[in-house]
């Protein structure tokens, strides 16, 4: 039994001290990191934005499927990001400028951190139906790569203000002062709507904030082929 | 009047037969939406029935965030029953509600609304201009294909992201190859043969949307000239190849002292007084028989028979006597290994007859019960020994004429003897036999008896005959025959 206690403990520590290290990556250059630069921060943030778009796409066909076989139904749905002013073409979303590009971003990102987390949370508890005890896990998924996704949207945004790229009146100096996403909607909003809802508005949103960075990279960095 | 009256209802009846096929059109059906590159759309529908009347399609919609019903701006830049959304017209990421009305005459006819929302009906056109390039190298030929996006997408300003596909068949099999391009427009091919029509296609995808058409397809063939060039690498593989050739017949006409020579033989551990051959072959208690006998009877010598085993030693005696039957000879092989034994005296072989012939016992050295008991061995088979009778000893005559009881001892295996330890066993030579209670033995020269025994009984000597692997002989059914003392059981 101790030669097992032994072995484990030989293992662990093996572990921890051979841990494949890449260097700790920060934003500012301290010593002993490595700083990416802004088209790998940018790279990484369109991909995790794709995959959350993906996943949730992917949940809302489910559910479609699971509860509303037959496609008949229209409803007119108002999604609670409905007052987030959203550029809803290509060119309105080029005149719009980097900074309130990046504005945009910010506020549908945080728009949907609480909602998904709930969604997660209902769907958890309801034990009744299948499709929930199965795709919680998804719902669970998208609720971490939004969270990530907000932590690299700061990061970048943060780069971009040390480039000079970006002005600095943007965002995060002060997150409360400017105006918050919860401004633009109600826990009223919130509640009237269903899973259903949620999903169909989320799937658009992360839509949106994918597009909205891919053209927040090429503009900020000029590629032949963006 | 009345050709009037008449023909005013004729006029009539015609008019009436003709309205009545005509009615309000038909519901018309909103087939699918689709947008090529998410900047612009178009809708397509499906007409009822006309009702017989010239009728017309309205398409009427309505937008998230836009008041008001609209009607399409373009019905003709898609073709028929379809209606355009120009770059102005078409939002993304709102809900557009349409339908479709049919009127004529008579009436009118409304489709079912049809809900749809850019982002989801986003299919681009198929890449244009697959250009294949067979590219010649020296092991394999190589194809490199390359294309273009397609024209309307707009990949440069990031709105879009393209992603590709191609597939590749060769001649006129079915079975498509698919790869995955990625972003690239260009692919190179590394699995393809000479002499073989290959086709290619290419189609793409726009972020989260619908796989294109598949492109034209794209011939090229690749032919077949590789195999005429460089004649003297031909020559040279030929020749090689004749080499080898010739190589493996030599090796399979030796192959028997290739194995030899690869694989040297390895000494089989030996036990002795085991038959290796008897334990594999035998019955169960042909075994219990062999390991029970070791303690308590005259040592039984088995025969090997495999010929790349050593084996104890064995001499052979000139003077041995032939028997009359056949039955009784012993075919053996013996392999001496010289490096056990050392001893130079001669040995007597103790060996057993081989059925139930009596011998003659010659014995003047040692002192002759009279009642002894001669072990005799019941060959079942040529070498094996597998059960022991015993004979009584009737009388003796002389010194080396035995007669033996008529009745034999019947064992049903091994009948176990109380040795007296400290009594020297002796072997004399069988004479000759005759008749089936007479044994003639040997008289024997005390030079010959110069065999110790060993403590398990098992004699050792030396070689009496030159020194050869592979000896087998035949021996006369002269072995010896054990003289046991007054056995307890008399």
């Amino acid at each position: 039994m101790e030669k097992v206690l032994f072995a484990v403990l030989t293992l662990v520590y093996l572990e921890l001290s051979m841990r494949v290290v890449s260097a700790p990556i920060c934003s500012y250059g301290q010593a002993g990191c490595h700083v990416p630069s802004l088209a790998d921060l940018f790279e990484r943030v369109i991909q995790q934005s794709s995959r959350m778009h993906s996943v949730s796409s992917d949940l809302h066909s489910e559910f479609e499927q699971y509860f509303f076989p037959r496609k008949n139904l229209i409803r007119k749905r108002k999604c609670h990001t409905y007052d987030i002013l959203t550029p809803e073409d290509k060119e309105n979303a080029q005149k719009l400028g980097r900074e309130q590009l990046t504005e945009v971003i910010v506020r549908l990102l945080q728009a949907w951190g609480e909602p998904l987390s709930e969604l997660y949370q209902s769907m958890s508890q309801d034990q009744n139906q299948d499709f929930n005890l199965y795709s919680s896990n998804k719902a669970l998924e998208i609720s971490g790569i939004l969270h990530e996704l907000k932590d690299g949207v700061t990061i970048i945004t943060e780069k971009m203000k040390l480039l000079g790229v970006l002005s600095n009146t943007v965002g995060y100096n002060s997150p409360e002062s400017l105006v918050p996403s919860s401004a633009f909607y109600t826990q009223a909003d919130l509640d009237s709507m269903d899973h259903h809802d949620l999903l169909y508005c989320f799937r658009r949103d992360s839509n949106k904030a994918k597009n909205y960075l891919r053209i927040l990279k090429c503009t900020t960095l000029p590629e032949p082929d963006c | 009047m009345r050709r009037d009256l008449r023909g005013a209802l004729l006029l009539l009846l015609t008019a009436a037969v003709q309205s009545s096929s005509m009615s309000a059109p038909g519901k018309p059906v909103l087939l699918s939406c689709r947008s090529p590159e998410k900047e612009t759309f178009t809708c397509w529908w499906e007409p009822g029935s006309d009702g017989g009347l010239p009728t017309t399609h309205h398409l009427y919609y309505e937008r998230e965030r836009l008041e008001g019903t609209y009607e399409c701006p373009d019905y003709l830049s898609a073709g028929r029953n379809s209606c355009f959304f120009d770059k102005n017209h078409t939002s993304i990421w709102v809900d557009y509600y349409l339908t479709v009305t049919a009127s004529n005459a008579l009436g009118n006819a409304t489709s079912d609304p049809f809900k749809m929302d850019v982002m989801e009906i986003v299919k681009p056109d198929a890449p244009g201009n697959v250009t294949l390039r067979v590219e010649e190298r020296e092991a394999s030929p190589c194809l490199h294909v390359r294309w273009m996006p397609p024209s309307n997408t707009d990949t440069k300003s990031g709105w879009v992201t393209i992603k590709y596909e191609l597939r590749v068949k060769k001649d006129n099999s079915n079975n498509w190859k698919e790869y995955t391009s990625g972003t690239q427009t260009h692919f190179s091919l590394y699995s393809v043969s000479p002499g073989g029509v290959y086709t290619v296609q290419v189609r793409c995808l726009l972020d989260h949307g619908s796989w294109s058409e598949w492109s034209n397809t794209t011939f090229v063939k690749i032919s077949n000239y590789l195999q005429n060039e460089r004649p003297l690498s031909m020559l040279i593989s030929i020749l090689s190849a004749i080499l080898f050739i010739m190589a493996g017949l030599i090796l399979i006409a030796k192959r028997k002292s290739v194995k030899q020579w690869v694989l040297p033989p390895v000494p089989g551990p030996k036990i002795r007084g085991i038959n290796s051959q008897l334990l594999q072959s035998g019955g169960s208690d042909d075994v219990g028989n062999v390991l029970i006998i070791k303690q308590s009877f005259p040592p039984i010598y088995f025969v090997w028979q495999d010929q790349m085993e050593d084996y104890l030693i064995v001499t052979e005696n000139e003077d041995w006597l032939s028997s009359n039957s056949q039955k009784s000879l012993i075919p053996a092989c013996f392999h001496f290994n010289s490096e056990i034994h050392s001893k130079e005296s001669p040995c007597h072989q103790n060996d057993w007859e081989k059925d139930e012939e009596i011998s003659q016992v010659d014995n003047n050295n040692k002192p002759f019960t009279n009642t002894g008991y001669v072990d005799f061995q019941r060959h079942v088979e040529n070498v094996d020994v597998k059960h022991v009778d015993y004979s009584r000893v009737k009388e003796v005559k002389r010194d080396n004429i035995l007669f033996l009881e008529k009745e034999k001892v019947q064992s049903s295996g091994y009948i176990h003897f109380q040795r007296q330890e400290g009594i020297p066993e002796d072997y004399s030579g069988v004479k000759e036999v005759e008749s089936d209670h007479l044994v003639v033995l040997q008289k024997q020269n005390a030079a010959d008896l110069s065999c110790k025994d060993e403590g398990n009984h098992y004699t050792e000597c030396a070689l009496h005959k030159p020194r050869k692997p592979h000896v087998c002989t035949e021996l006369s059914d002269s072995g010896y025959v054990d003289t046991i003392p007054a056995p307890p059981l008399m």
